[in-house]
């Protein structure tokens, strides 16, 4: 741990080793097992490694990871996840696309703006008044669902001439967009390990009353980690549109639970205060590799989305098995 | 005399006699709506609206009530999505065959389904948000995979037109759902299984205290949950004689919209089966007002979502601490030194 | 009556917590139709022994009799078919179900009685109990306290249980309700049930039951029939060899400034007209049970009561009420009770949780400093005593004196800290941190901090404050210097009924 502990010695080290215990066991096994499995799918599987295959991994990784990154401060800060995560994605996409007669930069700071707040009420919901994180997400998502289809009934197409090809052009062999979830996925976790920002929102997450007896601004620190999240969101609806023709709410598909599955996957835990970005961009590398690998052996989609679903519990189970075991009373 | 001698607490509060009559209220008023608003738009309803409406809501009233149940007994079940999805797809599948074997395989999967989430939040004492979720994904995946991610259509249109067969403003399938309402009911108000949940849901740690069998409640729940969001998609599906890929998130904000207007609490322990069938009644009817007076599909979205805030809001449990707060007078400028006893120190 | 057959017979019992032994070689009986009251002060062991009985622990040595029968009480179930039935401090009612509900929940071996049935036999229990205005349907969530703790006594009544233990029923009741409990009681063991009442309030003991037992440190320390003994001699038993005076003579006070003045203050449902004030240095000690108010008085102070009341001002400024954050704005730093739901952070490090509360100053520009943290942490270690090389492990890893060390560690050397709230500061401590604790606190008020702390301990109470504010039932029964008051004074204040004794 960094930080605060940095300069600390690491005795918590010997402390760890002795606590090891048979469903800490069983997670190492299986993440063993899933390594070796992915290592032998590597080779095993036709033309995964390659280059160009990594470099699709690491796009159909980008998207929901940005998403994933910045829904990974709701989680560690105790308030679940949002459940209409795609739809805003879609929406920004819409009011990004729509606002491009304006100018790419106005476009881009409107809809980062927009995001921002669209997720920042919902926070303010969630902290002021302790409403329920679930209940106040899929609400506002069936709001976001209304107010666009009054307002923008059929498909948006950006305006000829738009200048925003350079959101999807390549560098160096990779996508645009995946260079700003990397970069966004480390500034986030730096912010996260470092600032005294991020370290008030692991405690938020880690015992509400406890944070709240301290004097920790808990409604302001929720409000806060949805406002990032809304604007990662944002981000990501951006340069979605910037890689599509036309956009409508159909751009939402499936980026809430991939999203919500990639953060899981990464092992960081549901109540919150324990976890980081890092691991979210693990988890959506290793969703994309499985999935990728699959596509490649010729598994159907619903083949790929099953085993997602199939590794996402089984880690949400081993991982609070080891969990609870450490910490026996 | 003792600080505690309040005997005003007597009174039921205001806010829970709102919570306990909103269901039947709004349903009231949405009865009403549907027979008002109509006539300024140049139309009528009828009891064809209201037997549509009722078909509506005799698919997705039973995940409300799946929904609904596992929140009264303090958890959260995704996984109504995913068995809404796939059983009908066995259903249909298997149907080809014999209609009973895929009506017995879609609700025995769902019965499995439901018994290992429960068994898994319950044993294993994980949360049943990701847990459901992992299933929601794993069980959409697998309606993809079978269905081939596309639609599957069902050639027995026979039970179709059974289902739908008017009866006044009901049909086979609304029947049905009324049935399983109806059980539902009995078992909540009248078993002690139904007081067990209640308690379980209202304090978890108590009622382990007092000696309820927790984890037989917990499991039970889930199965019933399952199985009724299965055979609301099974009864949809034979309706329709179509099994879809994906049916989307619908299911699931319906449900959820349904039971909270329906006076489910968010903190578990309270609500009923009868105020659940009022609230996805509720729901139902404004979808039909919309489709009467040929509403956009946005307006019912809106519409939805706003309903769902405010119901949160008024839900809220911090929202009274925080209104209490608010009110806690501001200091005057100096503080007075009253006649307070100064204990003469040192 | 020595040819009666024992009801239930503990033969030496013994428990242990880690290094505390809750339970030493304890040896207790209790015979058929007995009212039988089990005295002792904190943590003298009876909370253990009804936990045992109730099957919530385990004995490590010892047996346990019901009539006769040697019973292994391992779950609330097997206690409940044993014939034992408890009403515990911590009322185990569900908020959101109905009186009668609650009342049959978890019953074991039942259902073949008739729903009316069980409703009119509820309905005569509570008009027993002075209920008869509640009705059987009323939710349990809309009722008092009081209120709730008929019910669960309504609901142990209701168990047909050969062995009743009320573990301090009547913190909550006024004098009509208590009447009317008693009266039950007596009417249980008319009809050959056993009762132990656990209680501190002697007055009811002697007036309730028929024999008392004394615990003092785990032991069993005598046990007679009731008319054999006057409260004296029971603050004596329970007392033991403490001493009058306490060994260490506090010093004068700090400087005089940060006074701290506290008018009308109250929190509804629990605290009413508290007034106090406070100087530098000085260490106020609210002496009072659970249900008495200190505690709450502290919680309101600290700003975690949104309907606290009253007038509040530190060093001259007022300070208003109902939210943390004012309170810590104003100079005031509270430990509450119960560090483990509502203090320390478990599963991060030591250092972190020892800078929670003062992140802003090992931060600049909003960067967490890595020296600067740990310099800070190492002499907040330093200052409690704390192992540095430890500062990496995980809170949940220490024991429980290091726990609340490092919990009260958070409030010191705090920048503008006027003034220190403690609830109840030496919980779950051994001997050893209990004196390191205390040492930290005098350190603290010798800078010139007001400290206010609540405790039920009347050893912490004799060695660590300057002046006591004994509370019973929401209110200040008395206030006086420490140097004026025994530690019989003190337990007799707490115990109800000793200001009125003085009257007489």
């Amino acid at each position: 741990m960094t930080g605060v502990d940095s300069a600390t010695n690491g005795s918590a080290a010997a402390g760890r080793v002795a606590q090891l215990n048979p469903a800490a066991i069983a997670v190492y096994a299986f993440v063993a097992i899933l390594a070796a499995g992915i290592v032998f799918g590597a080779f095993m599987t036709p033309g995964f490694l390659t280059i160009n295959n990594f470099s699709a991994i690491l796009t159909s990784a980008a998207f929901v990871g940005i998403i994933a990154v910045g829904s990974t401060l709701i989680m560690l800060s105790g308030s679940l996840f949002s459940i209409s995560l795609g739809t805003t994605t879609a929406v920004t996409a819409i009011l990004f696309m729509f606002m491009l007669h304006s100018g790419v930069a106005a476009a881009a700071a409107v809809t980062l703006l927009a995001g921002t707040a669209i997720f920042a009420i919902q926070g303010a919901l969630v902290g002021l008044i302790g409403a329920n994180p679930i209940i106040v997400t899929i609400g506002a998502g069936a709001i976001q669902e209304g107010v666009i289809g009054w307002l923008s009934p059929g498909d948006i197409t950006p305006p000829p001439g738009a200048g925003i090809d350079f959101l999807a052009r390549t560098i160096f062999g990779l996508p645009f967009s995946v260079y700003v979830f990397l970069g966004l996925a480390l500034v986030l976790d730096l912010c996260m390990r470092h600032t005294r920002f991020g370290l008030e929102l692991y405690l938020l997450g880690e015992n509400q009353p406890a944070a709240h007896a301290a004097g920790l601004p808990v409604a302001l620190l929720t409000t806060a980690a949805f406002a990032v999240a809304g604007f990662c969101v944002a981000v990501a609806g951006v340069l979605i549109a910037g890689f599509a023709q036309n956009v409508n709410l159909q751009v939402a598909g499936t980026y809430t639970f991939d999203a919500i599955a990639a953060i899981l996957v990464g092992g960081s835990a549901v109540t919150g205060g324990w976890g980081s970005v890092g691991r979210t961009v693990i988890g959506a590398l290793i969703i994309a590799t499985i999935t990728d690998m699959l596509l490649l052996v010729g598994a159907s989609t619903g083949m790929q989305i099953f085993v997602k679903g199939l590794i996402v519990t089984v880690v949400v189970v081993l991982l609070h098995l080891a969990r609870r075991e450490r910490r026996s009373p | 005399m003792s600080a505690r001698d309040d005997t005003s607490a007597r009174r039921t509060p205001a806010s829970r006699r709102v919570r306990t009559s909103m269901p039947y209220v709004l349903l009231a008023i949405m009865f009403a709506a549907l027979f008002i608003f109509p006539l300024f738009a140049g139309r009528r309803a009828s009891a064809f609206n209201v037997y549509d409406a009722l078909q509506l809501w005799s698919a997705y009233g039973l995940v409300a009530l799946g929904v609904g149940l596992t929140m009264i007994v303090g958890e959260f079940d995704f996984g109504v999505l995913g068995v809404f999805a796939l059983c009908p797809m066995i259903a249909v599948k298997l149907g080809e065959i014999n209609l009973f074997l895929g009506l017995g395989a879609a609700l025995g999967l769902a019965a499995v389904v439901g018994f290992l989430e429960g068994a898994i939040v319950a044993k294993l004492r994980v949360h049943s948000m990701p847990v459901t979720l992992g299933f929601y994904i794993a069980l959409l995946g697998a309606n993809l995979a079978i269905g081939n991610s596309q639609s599957v259509s069902f050639s027995n249109l026979n039970v179709g037109f059974a289902l739908d067969a008017r009866l006044a403003i009901f049909s086979g399938r609304s029947i049905i759902a009324l049935i399983v309402f109806a059980l539902v009911f009995v078992v909540m108000r009248f078993t002690r299984v139904g007081r067990d949940i209640r308690a379980v849901g209202g304090d978890r740690r108590a009622s382990r205290m007092v000696g309820v069998a927790v984890d037989r409640v917990l499991i039970g729940v889930f199965i019933t949950s399952a199985v009724c969001s299965a055979l609301g998609g099974v009864l949809l599906a034979y309706s329709f004689a179509t099994a879809l890929s994906n049916p989307g998130l619908y299911p699931l904000q319906f449900a959820v919209t349904a039971a909270i207007l329906g006076g489910v609490s968010l903190v578990g322990g309270v609500g009923g089966a009868v105020g659940i069938a009022a609230g996805a009644l509720s729901l139902s009817l404004l979808q039909e007002l919309f489709s009467l007076l040929a509403a956009p599909t946005y307006l019912s979205s809106l519409i939805t979502g706003v309903l769902l805030v405010i119901a949160t809001f008024v839900a809220a449990p911090n929202l009274s601490a925080w209104w209490r707060s608010l009110r806690s007078p501001r200091p005057g400028a100096v503080a007075v030194a009253s006649a307070v006893p100064e204990p003469a120190s040192k | 009556m020595p040819d009666t057959p024992l009801a239930l017979e503990v033969r030496g019992v013994t428990k242990a917590f880690g290094p505390i032994v809750a339970l030493n070689n304890v040896s207790f009986t209790l015979r058929r139709g007995e009212i039988h009251a089990l005295v002792g002060h904190n943590g003298a062991g009876k909370s253990t022994l009804v936990k045992a009985l109730a099957g919530v622990v385990s004995p490590d040595q010892g047996e346990i009799l019901v009539n006769g029968t040697a019973v292994t009480l391992a779950s609330a179930r097997q206690s409940q078919e044993a014939g034992i039935a408890v009403v515990e401090q911590e009322l185990s009612l569900v908020p959101a179900l109905t009186v009668l509900d609650n009342i049959l929940l978890g019953r074991v071996g039942a259902g073949f009685r008739s729903r009316r049935d069980d409703r009119r036999r509820v309905e005569e229990l509570m008009t027993r109990l002075g209920l008869a205005d509640v009705g059987p349907d009323t939710v349990v969530e809309d009722l008092s306290m009081a209120e709730r703790q008929l019910i669960e006594i309504a609901r142990a009544l209701s168990r047909d249980a050969r062995i009743l233990i009320l573990d301090e029923p009547t913190a909550t009741l006024g004098e009509r309700e208590i009447k009317r409990v008693f009266a039950g009681v007596r009417e249980l063991a008319s009809a050959g049930s056993s009762v132990i009442f656990v209680s501190h309030r002697l007055g009811e003991v002697l007036d309730l039951c028929s024999r008392v037992t004394v615990f003092r440190d785990g032991r069993m320390i005598a046990s007679r029939p009731a008319a054999e003994m006057d409260r004296e001699s029971i603050v004596e038993l329970m007392l033991g060899k403490v001493a009058e005076k306490s060994k260490v003579e506090r010093r004068g006070g700090g400087a005089r400034e940060g006074l701290v003045v506290i008018d009308r203050l109250s929190a509804p449902g629990h605290v009413t007209d508290f007034a106090l004030g406070v100087s530098g240095g000085e260490i106020v000690a609210i002496a009072g049970q659970v249900g008495s108010g200190a505690s709450e008085v502290l919680r309101a102070l600290a700003g975690l009561v949104p309907d606290a009341r009253g007038r509040v001002s530190i060093a001259g400024r007022p300070m208003r009420l109902g939210a943390p954050q004012r309170s810590i704005r104003a100079g005031a730093v509270f430990a509450s009770n119960d560090r483990k739901s509502e203090g320390l952070f478990l599963r991060q490090s030591v250092a972190r949780n020892l800078l929670a509360t003062r992140l802003k100053a090992v931060s600049r520009g909003g960067v967490l400093s890595p020296g600067l943290s740990a310099s800070l942490a190492q002499r907040l270690a330093g200052l409690i005593g704390f192992d540095r090389k430890r500062l990496g492990a995980a809170a949940e890893t220490l024991s429980g004196g290091n726990q609340q060390k490092v919990f009260l560690g958070r409030c010191l050397e705090k920048e503008g800290a006027a003034l220190l709230l403690f609830d109840e500061p030496t919980r779950g401590v051994d001997v050893g941190g209990r004196a390191d604790i205390h040492n930290l606190i005098r350190h603290a008020a010798s800078k010139g901090a007001c400290v206010i702390f609540a405790s039920t301990e009347l050893d912490e109470i004799m060695d660590l404050a300057d002046t006591v504010v004994t509370m019973f039932a929401g209110r200040i029964t008395r206030i006086g210097r420490r140097r004026d008051m025994t530690a019989a004074d003190i337990l007799a204040e707490m115990t109800h009924g000793a200001t009125n004794r003085a009257a007489a």
